[in-house]
């Protein structure tokens, strides 16, 4: 488990680089991915379907993000966009595409499901994400001045 | 008189460039609205889309002012938009004279992207780390490697010729599977399928999908729908190409 971590690290930050994320912000950039990918799998260890994990990661994800953008004075997607990379179905498409191609009806529409329920988790966790009040996120940094 | 045409053209150009670097919609209308407020435009009204910006200031005095932009959907660049969003926050608390923000602004835009040589390796070691991450072995992951760096660099090679999206999305995802299916014929331990799946990441409309959802939750419907089409047919795009070889290799009975 840690070392999926220590790679969904790594693959966040390259993707992170590839769209030229301030440098400041790459390690965070990194945390987000993994903080999502810890909570995907955390589901899927608890028996959890593939859109519920993706919900709960998602959602993770988006609290997250905007903790830490309001924490650097950074925008949100900085952080959001590198971080929803592991968790977007690309694995979904391909299976998808592959089954159609093999002529498995079945099995290509079962992952077509799936991948439009996952894409729809996705949506719905940074949804639920965004619905927490703004208040509660500007409150971090003047909590750490405090301290 | 020319002043109110001034600011709303660093409003506007400031949009502009937030918005050609992949912002959502919504940031961008509030970053030129601060901006109006912050050099005391009272009466203005602004309207964004994902391809477009419109804006007017002081209609109903003398020096009324309006502007149209066209901004087509261009790739992502975080950095930019951390930038502007930082100028935009130094034009908001006033510290930032009109003279000086037009000079940061042009200093904002002109963010490099990273050297090319970068952007393979990272897409390299990203393709890498997905292909494992979704279940390939070390082997696997090393096949993504070399896919995910020759993706980046026929893609910077068709973004030089102006290529269209989906003729980049479509012949793309085609090389990344030939690739992988090259490397599974030459070594058959090699499961293909995790190899594709790492190397499609660069491709797979994480964003577009993320900065449509954003604009649907904001109310910009309009947006919204542009992105979601927008990664929707990005899929489609990836499918066919993903599709296509792998029927060619199976006429040729090599699967």
């Amino acid at each position: 488990m840690l070392l999926q971590l220590l790679i969904c690290m790594i693959a966040t930050i390259s993707f992170a680089i590839l769209f030229t994320a301030p440098k400041s912000e790459l390690i965070f950039c990194g945390l987000a991915g993994t903080l999502g990918w810890f909570f995907y799998l955390i589901c899927i260890d608890q028996g959890a379907g593939k859109p519920v994990a993706n919900l709960v990661a998602s959602f993770a994800l988006t609290v997250f993000s905007r903790a830490i953008a309001s924490m650097r004075k950074n925008p949100v997607t900085v952080y959001l966009i590198a971080g929803i990379f592991p968790l977007v179905p690309g694995a979904g498409i391909y299976n998808m595409s592959f089954y159609f191609i093999m002529n498995e009806m079945e099995l290509c529409s079962a992952a077509g499901m799936e991948t439009i329920k996952v894409a729809g988790a996705i949506v719905l966790g940074i949804i639920f994400g965004f619905t927490l009040p703004q208040g509660w996120f500007n409150a971090i940094p003047k909590w750490k001045k405090h301290r | 008189m020319a002043v109110t045409k001034e600011i709303l053209a660093l409003a506007v150009e400031t949009g502009d460039a937030l918005l050609r670097n992949g912002a959502e919609v919504y940031r961008v209308e509030d970053t030129v609205m601060h901006i109006l407020d912050a050099y005391e435009i009272e009466n203005y009204d602004v309207y964004v889309l994902s391809n477009g910006i419109f804006a007017s200031a002081n209609e109903d005095r003398d020096d009324s002012c309006s502007m149209v932009r066209h901004v087509p959907l261009g790739s992502t660049h975080l950095g930019r938009i951390a930038a502007l969003n930082e100028l935009s926050r130094e034009i908001c608390s006033h510290e930032c004279s009109l003279q000086d923000a037009w000079v940061r602004l042009d200093h904002c835009k002109s963010i490099p992207c990273n050297r090319d040589i970068v952007q393979f390796f990272f897409c390299g070691l990203g393709s890498a780390s997905f292909g494992y991450l979704f279940g390939g072995n070390l082997t696997d992951a090393v096949s993504a490697f070399a896919a995910g760096t020759l993706l980046q660099i026929f893609l910077n090679f068709l973004s030089r010729r102006k290529t269209s999206k989906f003729t980049k999305n479509i012949l793309g995802s085609a090389l990344v599977t030939m690739i992988s299916l090259l490397a599974y014929s030459m070594e058959p331990g090699i499961q293909y399928d995790k190899v594709i799946i790492g190397a499609i990441m660069p491709l797979v409309p994480g964003i577009a999908l993320t900065t449509s959802i954003r604009d649907l939750f904001n109310g910009d419907y309009l947006s919204g729908t542009i992105h979601m089409i927008d990664a929707v047919l990005t899929a489609f795009c990836i499918a066919v190409g993903v599709g296509a070889v792998i029927t060619l290799y199976r006429m040729g009975g090599a699967i």
